[in-house]
This record gives C-alpha cells, structure tokens and sequence, in this order.
C-alpha cells in the first residue's frame, strides 16, 4: 500500500498536460527522493505563481506586480508610447521581445478570430484595445498576428476597425526567414516573398 | 523518379508485403476484390497524402489493427529517399528518411505521381464536384504547395458558411470575406497556370487518341465574378472575388452558405464547340479524359524534367480496343515507370515489355509472377 499523500501527489501531477500515470509517479517519487527544501520551495513558486501572476490591466500580458498596477511593459518609460504591437498570445510576446527590436508597448488579444472554435471579437481583449486606441497617444499599431487564416482574418478585423480611427496599421512583413536558405524555404513562403519584393533602388533614410 | 520498394503494413486487406517493382511497368492480376486497387492506392496516398478513393483515413487501416504503414525507397535526382507514413487514430504522420517530414515541400521534394482510374473516366458526365476533384489533382501534381492552399481556404470557407449560419454582425464577417477572397484567389491562380499549361497539349492529345472528326476543348473560368480572368493580376482577382462575396451577401445570409468561389466553378470540357456533358457519347468522353491525362503526363515531363510514376486502376476494362490500344502503346513508348491493375493480363499486353514484373493479387496476399 502507497501513503495516501503520495497517491494524493500522483493524482495532482498527472493532471498536468503531456503527463501520464507513470510520468507522474515518476516525477513524485524524485520529489521524495530530493531534500525536503525543494519540495517546499516548489510548493512556494506554485502558490506564488497563482496568488501573484495576473494580467496587466491595461496590455493584459503577465505581471506580479501591485494589484490594478500596469506591468513592467506598460510602465517602463524608455518604450515609445507612440507604436503598439499586436499579438495573438504571451508567447508572441515573448517571442517579439526576445528580438530587442521593437521598443514600444504591446497588446495581448488573448486569441484570435475562430468561428469554427466560436471565438468572436468579443471573446478577445479588442473592446480594450479600442479603449487604449481613444486616448490618442498612439500613431502606429502593428498587428502581429500568425500568418494563418486564423490570424489573416484577425488582422484584416483589426485592420478596417483602426483605420477610420486615423491610425496608422501596420502588419509583419512575411518572407524568407534571415539566415534561411531561399532553397530551404517552403513554396507558400516563397511565393509571398516574391509578392512583397522591394527594389533596391537607395532610398532616403527616414530617421 | 524511380521507385525502388514498397512496403504495405497492415494497409487495407493487404498482407505485409515488400515489393521490388519494375523500372517499367509492374502489373497487378487478380480477381475483383482481391485487393489490386489497395495495392495502387497504398502507392497513391504515399506519394500524394490524399486518399485516391474518397474516405476517411481510419478506412485505410486493415479492419480490427491500430495502425497502417507504407513505405517507399525512391531514387530521386540520383538520391537514395525513403518516404514514409503512418495512419492511425485518423491522423497521419509523414517521415522522411526516417524523420518526421517538417512541411510538405521536404515531404513531396522531387516525388510526383499521376493516377488514372475508372472514377476518373466518369468525370465528363458527372457532377461538376467531381470535375474540381479532377482539376485540383491536376494542379497539386503540378504545384504541390497547392495542397496546403486549398486546406486554408477550405477552413476559410468553412468559417464563413459558420458565419453566415450564426448570423453574425457584418463587421466580422467582411474580415472572413476578405481572407476567403485572398486564398481563394490563389486557388484561382493556380488552375488559371495549370490551365494555361495543359490546355493545348490535351487539345493535341485529343486528336492523337484519334476517332473523332471533331476537337475537344479543355476551358476554366470562375463561375459568377465580373472580371477578366485570362489577364487578371492576383490582387485583382481577390478584389472581384471580395466585391462579388459582398454583392452575395444577403443572399448567402438567407441559405447560409457562400455562393461564389472557387467551390463552385466547373471544368468546362467540350466536343466540336458544343458541352461534352451534354452531348459526348461514352467513349469520346472518354476519350477526352484519356487526353488530359497524357497531357498531364507531358506537362509535368516538360515543367520538371522527370516522368511521373503513373497508376492505372483496371483503366484498360474501361476502355474500347482502339483507346486501350493507344494507351498501353503511349505507356510503353514514354518509358515512364507504371503500375498498372487488371482482371485480365490480355489487356495491358501491349504495355508490357521484357522489364515487366507481373504481381498475383488474391484475397490480400501479393505473390510474384503471373496467377
Ligand atoms: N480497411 C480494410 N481492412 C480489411 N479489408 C479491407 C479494408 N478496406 C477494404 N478492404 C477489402 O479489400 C477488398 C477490396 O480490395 P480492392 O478494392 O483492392 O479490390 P480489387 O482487387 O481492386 O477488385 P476489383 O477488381 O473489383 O476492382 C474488399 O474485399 C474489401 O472488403
Ligand atoms: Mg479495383
Ligand atoms: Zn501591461
């Protein structure tokens, strides 16, 4: 007979995704097995992790900090209130930041536009994201959406909603990745690529 | 191209079988229901994904087994491949070499395949479905990118029908109309180039297979858009399809579903000017479907510089002696590598020379040589 506390932690852990019964004993056995600290600073993170993580009340991407409080994003006074990115979910986000190009604020839509998954405009955080478009600070608005219909539609949505408010949209351009290689790329990449080719006749830099 | 091996496991009826097939024609003999279309289609779907009869992929897994698998070792470019996939909760995975395929076009590299079946020999009398199968087919040997295309679409279209059925404002909607009018007009552009390459050489064909005074015509136009088709850039075709989705609206609203589309238009085939649907007898429809699977055949020769595998289902029953003939004499001059199934060896003679591997097929068992 297995304690009823180790069944009790078996049970909790393969509710987790991708994690089976065996996986879970697995994983509870190696907790046991560890000095009892990292069984109480896992339990700490886990608690902290629910009590503490919210959504930013005003881009609704992840924050720890003081309740109703923007997050580090929202408040960091080097960013360019000027440009907002929009984006499907947190790890759009994460993805976009990781590039250290892009300095201004984001926005989480949370989703995007599904009518077979029966996700309307007002399953995602777009009533907030017209209400932060009203207050006038912002001139240019990214939308940074996954290149799949899903996206397309969500993008095109954002696109004739924003542009009578006298914004300027704009969406990521799709193409060859950089340091791909042009044989490597797959055709429908390709293709686009070659819709949206430039010249490269010098142009003036706008700084 | 050439195929070196296939392996079936647990594929339809089909025992385990591993089959070294010829570098001309491979015939399968059989009685009916013995498992020859199986075999052919086990070849199909390995080299194309999508099923050659219209199924559900659980259908292809041997009654009572989790999971089938086919396996194919072809000589690509002067390079040894091994493609694979595996069927089973419904779903397919597809490896290359061993490891999984991570888009299409690394799965369908160089691989092409052009079937030819009785469904096929229908098309000209049948339903205007059947005849956009057939075009689509055509298009995907071509331009395999067109498989996913044809996918984002259809989930566009799928998202609208939604749409419309729940009523929903039209602000959301237009959003729908225009990325349905994006995709679908890719899907227009790539019949319009499979069109514009195959047209003439199936009009030459026609005339070839010979027995008929008249001509045959090959034609596609989409069905219901105000516009200039032969001429129109892509963009210009998205903006009709979007402008002719908007003028639909109402009516697509009231029956809630989407009326114009590249879901709707026809492969327009005719006999001395006038609707082969209407007024082609059997055999020159025939005939005419007969001409545009050489035509495919040359195409895709001249675009890529190699000859597809073909797959010839018990075709040779279908067709009058003269046709047949033209066929198995048109099979063995193009040097193409071919499999072929029948009842009856007699009829596929001709195609054969002395490379030819002969197959027994009974009751799912594939055995060497003639019955
Ligand atoms: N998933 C499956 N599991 C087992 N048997 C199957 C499965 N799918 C089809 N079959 C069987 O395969 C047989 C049909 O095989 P197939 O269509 O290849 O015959 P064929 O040799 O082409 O005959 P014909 O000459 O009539 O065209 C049928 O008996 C059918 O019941
Ligand atoms: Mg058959
Ligand atoms: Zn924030």
């Amino acid at each position: 007979m297995t304690p009823d506390a180790l069944n009790r932690l078996v049970a909790q852990l393969s509710k987790l995704p991708g994690i089976g019964e065996k996986t879970a004993q697995r994983l509870a056995f190696h907790v046991l097995r560890s000095p009892p600290e990292y069984a109480r600073n896992l339990s700490q993170a886990l608690l902290e992790v629910v009590d503490k993580v919210r959504l930013c009340p005003r881009c609704f991407s992840l924050t720890d900090g003081p309740t109703d409080q923007p997050c580090g994003f929202c408040t960091d006074t080097r960013r360019d209130d000027k440009v907002l990115c929009v984006v499907e979910g947190i790890a759009d986000e994460l993805a976009i930041e990781r590039t250290r190009e892009f300095r201004g604020r984001y926005h989480v839509l949370h989703g995007v536009l599904s009518p077979l998954e029966g996700v309307g405009p007002d399953q995602l955080r777009i009533r907030e994201l017209l209400v932060r478009l009203e207050s006038g600070a912002i001139d240019e608005v990214i939308v940074a959406t996954n290149p799949d219909v899903e996206g397309e539609a969500t993008a095109l949505y954002l696109v004739r909603l924003l542009r009578p408010m006298g914004i300027k949209v704009t969406r990521l351009a799709q193409g060859i990745p950089m340091g791909g290689d042009l044989e490597y790329a797959d055709q429908a990449t390709l293709a686009r690529a070659l819709a949206a080719r430039r010249d490269l006749e010098p142009r003036v830099r706008v700084r | 191209m050439r195929l070196l091996e296939l392996r079936c496991e647990r594929f339809r009826n089909l025992d385990e079988v591993t089959l070294t097939p010829s570098p001309g024609a491979t015939v399968a003999v059989g009685h009916n229901g013995a498992g020859k279309t199986n075999l052919l289609e086990a070849l199909y779907y390995l080299a194309t994904l999508k099923p050659l009869r219209a199924s559900k992929l659980s259908e292809l897994v041997r009654h009572g087994e989790a999971s089938a698998k086919v396996t194919g070792r072809f000589l690509l470019s002067g390079a040894e491949r091994e493609l694979q996939v595996e069927i089973f909760e419904g779903s397919r995975a597809a490896y290359v070499d061993g490891k999984r395929a991570p888009s299409f076009d690394d799965y369908f590299g160089g691989v092409s395949v052009v079937a030819f079946t009785p469904d096929d020999l229908m098309v000209v009398k049948g339903s205007p479905e059947g005849r956009r199968a057939f075009l689509d087919r055509a298009v995907f040997n071509r331009f395999p990118a067109f498989l996913a295309e044809s996918r984002a679409y259809a989930k566009a279209l799928k998202s609208r029908n939604r749409l419309l059925k729940d009523q929903a404002p039209a602000a959301h909607l237009v959003a729908w109309d225009e990325t349905l009018a994006k995709t679908g007009a890719r899907l227009w552009t790539r019949r319009r180039a499979l069109m514009g390459e195959l047209q003439a050489r199936a009009v030459e064909a026609f005339q070839r297979i010979g027995r008929t005074e008249s001509g045959a015509s090959f034609s596609y136009a989409p069905a219901k858009v105000e516009l200039d088709f032969a001429a129109a850039s892509e963009e210009a075709l998205a903006q009709a399809l979007q402008a002719a989705l908007a003028a639909r609206a109402l009516r697509d609203l009231e029956r809630g579903h989407t009326s114009v589309g590249p879901h709707v238009d026809d492969l327009e085939l005719g006999l001395g000017g006038q609707s082969a649907r209407a007024f082609a007898s059997q055999g020159q429809a025939r005939a005419i479907v007969l001409a545009w699977k050489v035509a495919e055949i040359e195409n895709l020769h001249a675009a890529s510089g190699v000859l597809p595998l073909l797959l010839l289902d018990d075709v040779s029953s279908e067709l009058d002696p003269d046709r047949n003939a033209f066929l198995m004499a048109y099979l063995h001059d193009s040097g193409a590598q071919t499999l072929l199934t029948t009842t009856d060896p007699s009829l596929v003679k001709r195609a054969a020379g002395p490379q030819t591997v002969w197959l027994s097929v009974a009751g799912g068992k594939v055995t060497k040589g003639l019955p």
